[in-house]
């Protein structure tokens, strides 16, 4: 009887994420087109256009990075928590949070030094976005509550509490019917580092390093490595498995919350349900594509940015935005399945 | 003796170069109770799995009832009557008992259930409802609905892998009752896998023997074979011993006293007035049946189980209150007998797994620097000579042997003052152990206390100076290996009194 059966490799390709990525974004390209053709446009023009209008000019080039950074730091955040072995699915909820922790402080106190009232801000948005995960982390390392559904619904509770807040009490009179908080002042506005490319970037590059720096070079990111690995062999070794788990969390949820506030103090200025478009989700797509590895998620969170930015002008020759979408996700999935080849051969055997 | 109900003719099976069955030939006869017994890795179990349909042997016939049969799957054998117990339990958990013994297409009793459940319940001596749910039940409650899944099922042969292993004595004897009424009423042919020479004494009429993946005796009339014979048949001859034993022997560096331990969970008492000590030079090795307490003690001395009764006294210094971290500072070292899953952590890469033991240490912090580890890896891997071509590999992309070398080095690299080394050669080949064994020595001839706890009795002989036994939770004898009989260790192993 003879049978193929799947044998992991015993070496896989260091780059192999990176060329799994370029052939998924070239599979996605493909599908990409085909829609394209099917609706009688030109995939070229189509994707020259979303290229120009993306990162042909310094403008562009600065909305694209800008959209790029709430993916990027929610993306670290997923990565640092699967370090771990556990799922955040939570960055969307973690985002909202992010920015409701910003609106809470500054409407509660005032700073007259601006530089300082923004760091205090972008703090309270990274603990923002940890409370919003506390619960999940509490429930996981208690009593071994799956984090993927439970992140998953703190997302709904934020999004109901945010709709509450903007409402309610934190409704701006002046915004008319439009559900929104009122503006923050223009002197807690992230400034911009050339053209429209805010500090948050700068920030965002920042904890490219902190995430890469925790991950895979500080004491800290070995025992999460151990700890997610076997927590027997963790408890073996003299490391608190439940408490690397815990801080893991915290830590992840801080980054989304962290892209909460910076989206706040940098484009939207004011807390409503249109804080993030999906960032939180789509920064699972994008960590899941490098194998959480931060500087990947740098690079393909930049893409991203870009890609969503292209996306939204080309509706100008009416093309759809939503072929963005069908690139990003097509991009995971092709690059998915090509990884899966990596890791695995097919191999002929005769014994089960 | 009467007809032979199932028969196996030189049956073998091969696990890449293991040869887990070698030849085998093996009997049943209908409405008996048949003891088999051997040692660890004698194959037991692999030959129940090729009667269950869940092996396939490359070579040899089996006939049931004079009728040659192709048992090719576990359907197959339940169709022809055959049912198995395995070693694990096999029930889904969270189904009601109900379920779980009906849940079979070849169920006979789905219509008449709670009749026969109540009868059943009552030779088994089982007092649980049939909803209960398995998750909520004892383990030895589960272990009486595995063995009731199979009349169930129809199962006329009844092959039961170490069901008494995780009984309590009461427990066993109730078992024994009721297996005696199967045989007897409902003329079930059973078999009864243990490692305890009471309860072949006690259960069997016939009893088999393997070795080494042969069956060295069949259908032997239990009553009329003794004890010693049974344990010679399973050890075979006794290797000589080729390692010096008069090195220099210094102070007490492991001092374990008055060791009580009581399972949380199942509330069952694991181990049991400990006493002993180990000195620098000296190899102490403990015997016994896996299950016995083994890895309950070793676990009280490295620190990973906090809550016993007793004291762990290393170097001097009383530690029965210290964590892990503070124990290897002390400088002991703790080789599990699970290698992939504590010993190492699958899922991550062969250089993380290298310093898993002192990983906090400033000489390699306070940045866990890439070149340090990665010195530190080589410097192992050439030490040791391990095989273990891509540091960023996952771990258990390494041979077995590798991967105990890779461990055992990594534990002792820093010339430790005590080492625990559990099971340190379970499922290596002969170069592999050698290499192990010759490790040990050399720690120990640089004045390593060693607590060696192995299932080997070849190896415990050749390496330990002294040898304790092992035996529910207790140490029922101690020998000295020079002038030590290894049936007798054999013979306490299994718990015989004299
Ligand atoms: N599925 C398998 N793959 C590889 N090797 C196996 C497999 N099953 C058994 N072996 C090997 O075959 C040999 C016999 O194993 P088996 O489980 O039959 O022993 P056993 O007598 O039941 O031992 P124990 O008393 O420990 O249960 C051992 O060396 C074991 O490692
Ligand atoms: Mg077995």
């Amino acid at each position: 009887m003879n049978k193929y059966t799947l044998s992991k490799r015993q070496v896989v390709n260091e780059l192999s994420t990176f060329y799994s990525f370029l052939a998924g974004f070239l599979i996605a390209l493909i599908i990409g087109s085909v829609i394209l053709l099917i609706q009688d446009k030109s995939p070229i023009d189509t994707f020259s256009l979303m290229f120009k209008l993306s990162i042909g000019s310094v403008n562009s080039l600065s909305s694209s990075l800008n959209k790029a950074t709430p993916l990027i730091l929610a993306g670290l955040g997923i990565a640092i928590i699967n370090t771990v072995k556990l799922w955040n699915i939570g960055a969307e909820g973690q985002i909202f949070m992010g920015a409701i922790g910003v609106n809470l402080i500054y409407i509660n106190f005032q700073l007259t030094s601006s530089t300082s009232f923004i760091f205090l801000l972008l703090v309270s948005a990274f603990v923002g976005g940890a409370i919003c995960i506390l619960i999940p982390a509490v429930a996981k390392v208690l009593f071994g509550v799956n984090e993927i559904i439970t992140t998953l619904l703190t997302n709904y509770i934020v999004i109901g509490l945010t709709i509450y807040l903007v409402n309610g009490p934190w409704k701006d009179p002046g915004s008319l019917n439009f559900p929104a908080a009122a503006y923050v002042g223009k002197e807690v506005y992230l400034p911009t580092i050339f053209g429209k490319l805010s500090y948050g970037f700068l920030i965002c590059i920042f904890f490219t390093a902190f995430a890469h720096y925790l991950k895979n070079s500080s004491v800290f990111g070995y025992e999460m490595r151990i700890a997610g690995g076997s927590e027997m062999t963790a408890i073996y070794a003299g490391i608190n498995a439940k408490q690397k788990a815990f801080f893991a969390m915290l830590i992840g949820g801080g980054f989304a919350g962290l892209a909460g506030g910076i989206e706040l103090l940098s484009q939207t200025h004011r807390v409503s349900t249109g804080i993030s478009q999906g960032f939180g989700y789509t920064a699972i797509i994008v960590a899941a594509i490098t194998g959480m590895r931060p500087t990947g998620i740098f690079l393909v969170g930049s893409l991203f940015g870009a890609l969503s930015i292209g996306g939204s002008v080309i509706q100008t020759i009416g093309v759809s935005t939503y072929i963005a979408d069908i690139i990003q996700v097509s991009t995971l999935f092709g690059a998915l399945v090509i990884q899966f080849f990596f890791n695995y051969q097919l191999k002929r055997a005769d014994d089960g | 003796m009467s007809n032979k109900f199932l028969e196996t003719k030189n049956v073998s099976k091969t696990f890449g170069k293991i040869k887990a069955l070698d030849d085998v030939n093996f009997n049943l006869y209908k409405g008996k109770i048949h003891g088999l017994l051997g040692e660890n890795g004698a194959g037991k179990s692999s030959l129940m799995n090729v009667l269950s349909g869940i092996y396939q042997p490359e070579k040899g016939s089996i006939y049931l009832d004079g009728q040659k049969e192709k048992i090719l799957s576990p359907d197959i054998a339940s169709r022809l009557g055959i049912g198995m117990v395995h070693q694990e339990f096999r029930l889904v958990e969270s189904f009601s008992i109900k379920d779980n013994l009906t849940l079979s297409k070849s169920n006979i009793y789905k219509d008449n259930f709670l009749k026969s459940f109540k009868k059943y319940s009552e030779i088994f001596a089982l007092n649980v409802n049939e909803n209960e749910i398995i998750s909520d039940l004892s383990v030895g409650e589960k272990q009486k609905i595995e063995i009731m899944k199979l009349i169930f099922n129809d199962s006329n042969i009844m092959l039961l892998d170490e069901p008494t292993a995780v009984l309590t004595p009461q427990e066993t004897s109730q078992l024994k009752n009721s297996l005696v009424t199967l045989a007897q009423e409902d003329m079930k042919t059973i078999v009864l896998i243990t490692h305890k020479l009471k309860e072949i004494k006690e259960f069997t009429e016939i009893v088999s023997v393997m070795k080494n993946g042969k069956m060295v005796a069949k259908d032997l009339p239990t009553k009329d074979v003794t004890d010693n014979q049974l344990i010679e048949l399973m050890m075979g001859a006794v290797k000589t011993s080729t390692v010096d034993k008069d090195n220099k022997i210094g102070q007490i560096k492991l001092n374990v006293e008055n060791i009580n331990f009581i399972d949380e969970v199942s509330n069952i008492k694991k181990l049991e007035e400990i006493n002993f000590h180990v000195k620098s030079g000296e190899i102490l090795g403990l015997a016994g049946v896996s299950g016995n307490g083994q890895v309950e003690l070793a676990n009280i001395i490295s620190g990973i189980e906090k809550i016993f009764e007793g004291k762990i006294i290393i170097n001097n210094k009383d530690v029965s209150n210290k964590g892990v971290r503070s124990r290897k500072k002390l400088n002991l070292s703790y080789i599990p007998e699970n290698r992939l899953g504590v010993g190492l952590a699958p899922g991550v890469s062969v250089i993380d797994n290298s310093i898993v033991r002192d990983y906090f240490h400033t000489k390699l912090g306070p940045h866990l620097s890439k070149n340090k580890t990665s010195n530190l890896l080589e410097s192992l891997i050439k030490q040791f000579s391990i095989k273990a071509p891509n540091p960023k590999a996952e771990i258990s992309t390494l041979s077995g042997g590798n991967m105990q070398k890779l461990l055992m080095g990594r534990e002792l690299v820093g010339d430790p003052d005590v080492i625990i080394a559990s099971q340190p050669t379970r499922g290596l080949d002969v170069n592999a152990v050698d290499a192990i064994h010759n490790l040990l020595i050399d720690q120990r001839n640089k004045g390593s206390a060693i607590f060696l706890i192995s299932e080997d009795l070849d190896e415990l002989f050749k390496l330990s100076h002294r040898l304790l036994v092992i035996f529910e939770g207790k140490i029922v004898k101690s020998f000295n290996t020079t002038d030590a009989n290894i049936n007798d260790v054999g013979l306490a192993m299994a718990g015989a009194s004299e």
